[in-house]
């Protein structure tokens, strides 16, 4: 081994130390820059829930509450008759989800696991279906609706969400009924199985983490929807959270502490189920888009 | 045995997919034809329906609210496709370089996301409010009151308000899809890179962004889809005012088919016209955009 000067040595040691400061100020950069983005990313729900709380006199003028008031949270229930709504939209998701994700799931298993004549170009059209904006049905839609009657009625709103929820649903099923392993139809079929069978007792069981992502998605989805429940329902008993909210804006204009109270009350649930099963959420939505 | 063994294999998909097919056919393709006729049509949904062929397009190019509503449109995809596809990649990036409580981050991001569009519409309202709004008043309060606008009014912080909305509340889901991307990317590549002397900024240009390219499309053409039906957050916080300053195709469609807060001139004809201008418009940069995203496969 060489024998190193004293210079070499000095020089060597800058050098070292040199990069060490550009890491660590590079990584509090980067801290920091993920801190500031957490802090945007957060700030307006904490106004909202401080607001929320906050005794009328207070909101205009002071950013952290003196006093906790709930009363806000009590009087928009009442007014906003807010169980009622709460409930329409429960009904509403409930009948959705229960319809996309067993559809989903027959279409999906059918396109990921049999073969059949015409089968990748039908997916291909399904999925085209997705990029088709509501706005485009939304008229025929009404109409629709309206010569069956089922304005103003709660499982007609669930009708009009399948088409737009359908196709996203199946690409996911269809991915995810991919990964499982195809000897299991085969040892299945041989032991005489009908093709009902293979996938009511063999796939099917196996296909929950699929069925739980689509889940989600379609919660979220229906839950959060706000243009169809809008036009398609006008009667306020029967209306959803979402348009719901909207007319009590008309309403609450200026007492932001009403407002921020409703906001929070409907944003609620869905936190919730968030917080409970985040990986589930992100790990379907990632299977999705990136498997496409 | 057998026969009906090979005969339930051929017609088993198909009754597996019948419930999908009716659904398709019913609620999506028929609706979608529909549309297509009520396009030629001049009806107040009330009355009888009248046939006016093309006239309700030829219309549409006299209309200046409809000018408007495009160049409002073009304007909001031009945005949203460039801040919705660039800085989402940026902070999955930073969050994949090995950040401490990295997913922690995550999930705080992806919050808003979950939020419907028009709540987030109603919070941020309440933000941009001129006389108490949170962003005037803090500018107010560190003396920088002349900064203060009136930000869902003033023309030309209209439209940019609309887009921090979606911006803001997007960027996880972008941010999240970005981040199962880079996941892909084999490690070798980056440590060979980093070896060869690549400082961040060089390993960004020239290894992962073209790695990425696929999840780039796919991110851009759900951002364009997005921007050209957005509807839900415009509608609650401008309903397209001031004076339509703010319309976009899907509000303009909304406010002809059913009037503004209930007013009594429905177009259902007009309406559906606009449906069909907004169909067309995703489908052909749709197609542009995924066929560009496909030349050029990167090698490596």
């Amino acid at each position: 081994m060489m024998e190193l000067t004293r210079t070499q040595v000095v020089a060597s040691d800058r050098i070292d130390r040199r990069r060490k400061v550009t890491r660590l100020t590079g990584s509090v950069a980067k801290y920091a820059a993920a801190v500031l983005l957490l802090l945007i990313t957060i700030f307006p729900l904490a106004w909202m829930i401080l607001t929320s709380v906050k005794n009328q006199r207070e909101v205009f003028t002071t950013l952290l509450p003196k006093t906790l008031d709930f009363s806000n949270y009590q009087r928009v229930w009442l007014v906003m008759n807010f169980p009622r709504q709460f409930m329409n939209s429960v009904f509403v998701t409930a009948m959705t989800v229960l319809i996309v994700v067993s559809v989903a799931t027959l279409t999906g298993y059918a396109f990921g696991r049999l073969e059949f004549r015409g089968r990748d170009t039908l997916f291909f059209i399904f999925i085209g279906m997705m990029m088709i904006p509501p706005q485009v049905i939304l008229i025929p839609m009404f109409i629709f609706l309206r010569d069956l009657n089922l304005l103003n009625s709660l499982p007609g709103l669930s009708l009009s969400y399948l088409g737009g929820s359908l196709p996203f649903a199946i690409f996911l099923m269809r991915a995810f009924f991919k990964t499982l392993p195809s000897e299991l139809a085969d040892s299945a079929r041989i032991d005489g199985c009908s093709e009902w069978r293979v996938f009511w007792s063999v796939y099917l069981p196996l296909a929950r983490p699929g069925i739980a992502a689509i889940t989600i998605f379609q919660f979220m989805g229906t839950w959060n929807e706000f243009m169809f429940a809008t036009t398609f329902i006008s009667r306020p008993e029967l209306k959803t959270i979402q348009p719901a909210l909207y007319t009590a804006v008309g309403r609450y204009a200026t007492d932001w502490t009403a407002l921020s109270s409703g906001l929070i009350m409907s944003i609620f649930p869905i936190i919730v189920v968030y917080i409970l099963l985040q990986s589930q959420f992100i790990k379907g939505l990632t299977a999705g888009a990136v498997k496409g | 045995m057998v026969k009906s063994h090979r005969f339930s294999r051929l017609i088993t998909p198909y009754l597996f997919l019948i419930p999908a097919i009716v659904i398709f056919l019913g609620l999506m393709v028929v609706p979608m034809a529909r549309a297509l006729l009520l396009s030629l049509v001049k009806w107040d949904g009330i009355q009888e329906p009248a046939f006016v062929g093309l006239s309700n397009y030829r219309n549409l190019l006299d209309d200046r609210v409809f000018l408007l509503a495009t160049m409002n449109t073009l304007y909001f995809i031009v945005i949203m496709v460039i801040f919705q596809s660039t800085v989402p990649l940026l902070v999955a990036v930073l969050l994949n370089s090995g950040i401490k409580g990295g997913t922690f981050f995550r999930t705080v991001y992806f919050m808003p996301v979950i939020i419907s569009l028009a709540i987030t519409g109603m919070l941020w309202s309440m933000i941009y409010e001129p006389n108490f709004g949170v962003i005037n008043e803090t500018l107010r309060s560190i003396g920088l009151g002349g900064l203060a606008r009136f930000w869902l009014a003033d023309k030309y912080t209209l439209i940019p308000s609309l887009a921090v909305v979606s911006i803001w509340q997007s960027l996880g889901f972008y941010m999240v899809i970005y981040f199962a991307g880079l996941q892909n990317i084999p490690q070798e590549l980056i440590e060979a890179a980093k070896i060869d002397g690549a400082g961040p900024a060089t390993r960004l240009l020239k290894i992962t962004i073209p790695l990425l390219r696929p999840v780039i499309t796919v991110v851009v053409v759900l951002n364009t889809i997005n921007s050209i039906k957005v509807f839900d957050h415009i509608w609650v916080m401008t309903a397209g005012g001031p004076n339509n300053q703010s319309t976009t195709f899907a509000t303009y469609l909304y406010q002809v088919a059913f009037g503004a807060m209930g007013s009594s001139n429905s177009q259902l004809g007009y309406a559906s016209a606009i449906g069909v201008v907004i169909f067309v418009a995703t489908f052909v940069l749709s197609v542009i955009l995924v066929k560009y995203g496909q030349i050029e496969e990167t090698e490596y």
